[in-house]
């Protein structure tokens, strides 16, 4: 009688390649997922497609010929790493630039931040389906690229930063149109929240979806607003300040559960920070020179390594400089946040839904050309 | 500062005195520098994540006479970031520390592929960012044009 019955199903396993052109992704990522159903058993991300090996051009060039490539990193933030580059090598040969032009730094770095954040809010919301925001952050992150482009020269990968200053001075104009564009993005925080934080069908997409707690995103070096959406107040902007950062009032913001919701408020919060570290910098502002005069073009950093730490927009960056008293530098190493950050999905991801998949992937805010390098 | 202070103490138990050396200033971004053998990196990495610690970055040096990997561990305190320092020779190899933190797994992958150590106990040892047919070490400093190849103390001294 039993055999006439259908046999049980066996259970049916099959890979799905998740990019490495798929537009979740963000850039050439491909995530190969092992799938039971619409449950995802295993989650392997493959990366190294953009491989440029800037570590190694590191050490066929001098610092100064370095400073165009360290923005190529993270084409989002290239502001913030080229920053944190001069930062290092700054520390590395003892250079201290003069007060006006940490201020401008600062400011120029935030603006960036917020640019950072405005593209990822956009691209984060169109993951999920929705394109109007994507349009309205595009328009806001439109204004910031206008400012930089006129004080930098370039809209996404800047060189800005010099040793022992900035390239060029601001003028009157550039503080005119950053009060202004400070403004114009206060008035829009309700619209965002109504269009998205208060939209049902976005609650559901995230809430308790990806959870990064503290015990996972310390195994995996997880740092930046994914780490603080888990509730651990870690910013180097605080915990290790540098530049004039501790001059000014602003708060690191928050989560508590470590989900895509948190996340997305972390940085939402996030931006509204970076405005009042603007403000603050820019009512602060002092005259003078915006660059150190006789600095070498050919810096020789005297022997010895430094390790400098620096916040962008994705997390916890730092330039590993060993130098061995030549123009050249010995070794250069960066250590990037999403390389952390993109590593802890092979356990977030373990038995959740591929739609999901594309949640997390969008609200932990990878850029793989940054864990390229 | 519970957490660095009480890794300092258990570091200096387990290696003795002559093996930390202090950064006061924190000139060169680390509080600690811990010299180590291969024998007790993983000694050393279990104090590390009693402590709270994370592995927040891994990497190699290519000096002349030998190889040097350098791990940096820190926690969410301020000015808490210690280095790791291990002297191996060229193709030889260390322990693996992929059982104490996970992230240990990509970036001993990377260091593999890029400098040639091996890492012993790795379960997953594959290129990461290189073809997966690569049969050279792009960052050792006899790979390509490189400025300079100087022995460890020509650095350091």
């Amino acid at each position: 009688m039993a055999e006439h019955f259908p046999q049980p199903v066996q259970q049916q396993l099959y890979s799905l390649n998740l990019g490495p052109q798929h537009p979740s992704t963000h850039g050439v990522l491909r995530v190969l997922l092992t799938l039971d159903g619409e449950y995802i058993l295993k989650a392997d991300p493959i990366i190294g497609y953009g491989h440029r090996g800037h570590e190694k051009m590191g050490e066929n060039r001098t610092y100064l010929q370095f400073m165009p490539n360290s923005s190529r990193m993270d084409y989002l933030s290239g502001l913030l790493y080229n920053h944190g580059f001069c930062l290092a090598v700054e520390k590395l040969a003892g250079i201290d630039p003069p007060e006006r032009a940490k201020y401008i730094r600062v400011i120029c770095a935030e603006l960036n931040r917020i640019s950072s954040h405005l593209l990822w809010f956009g691209t984060f919301l169109m993951d999920l389906g929705a394109f109007t925001p994507f349009l309205y952050c595009f328009d806001d992150r439109e204004n910031i690229l206008d400012i930089l482009d006129r004080v930098s020269g370039s809209r996404l990968t800047y060189s800005y930063c010099r040793f022992g200053g900035v390239a060029r001075d601001v003028d009157e104009v550039f503080i005119d149109q950053t009060r202004a564009f400070i403004k114009r993005l206060r008035s829009r925080w309700p619209d965002y929240h109504n269009l998205v934080t208060k939209n049902i069908i976005f609650i559901h997409r995230v809430r308790d979806v990806g959870i990064i707690d503290k015990d996972l995103a310390r195994r995996f070096g997880v740092t930046g607003p994914n780490l603080r959406a888990a509730g651990v107040p870690f910013d180097m902007r605080k915990v290790e300040p540098y530049e004039v950062y501790d001059r000014f009032d602003f708060e690191i913001p928050t989560g508590t559960k470590g989900d895509a919701l948190d996340r997305y408020r972390v940085r939402l919060e996030e931006m509204e920070q970076s405005c009042r570290i603007i403000e603050q910098a820019l009512d602060q502002l002092p005259g003078g020179a915006y660059r150190q005069e006789r600095v070498r073009l050919k810096l020789t950093p005297p022997r010895g390594d430094v390790y400098f730490a620096f916040e962008s927009a994705r997390g916890q960056t730092a330039y590993y400089l060993v130098s061995d008293g030549s123009p050249y530098p010995y070794r250069v190493h960066v250590r990037v946040p999403s390389f952390g950050n993109l590593h802890c999905l092979t356990e977030v991801l373990r038995e959740t839904l591929v739609a999901d998949t594309i949640a997390i992937l969008g609200s932990i805010d990878i850029v793989v050309p940054e864990i390229d390098r | 500062m519970a957490a660095k202070d009480e890794a300092v103490r258990r570091l200096r138990e387990q290696l003795g005195e002559g093996a930390l050396r202090e950064d006061v200033e924190f000139r060169s971004g680390v509080s600690w520098t811990i010299s180590c053998t291969p024998e007790s990196l993983l000694s050393v990495m279990k104090i590390f994540n009693a402590c709270g610690f994370y592995l927040e970055s891994l990497t190699g040096l290519d000096f002349q006479d030998t190889l040097e990997l350098v791990y940096h561990m820190n926690t969410y305190e301020p000015r808490a970031r210690m280095a790791v320092r291990v002297l191996c020779p060229h193709d030889g190899e260390v322990p693996s520390v992929t059982g104490i933190f996970d992230s240990a797994l990509w970036q001993e992958r990377e260091a593999w592929e890029f400098f040639g150590v091996s890492f012993r106990g790795h379960p997953d040892l594959r290129r990461l960012l290189l073809p997966e047919d690569a049969d050279y070490y792009p960052l050792r400093k006899d790979f390509g044009t490189v400025h300079a190849y100087r022995k460890r103390e020509e650095v350091y001294g």
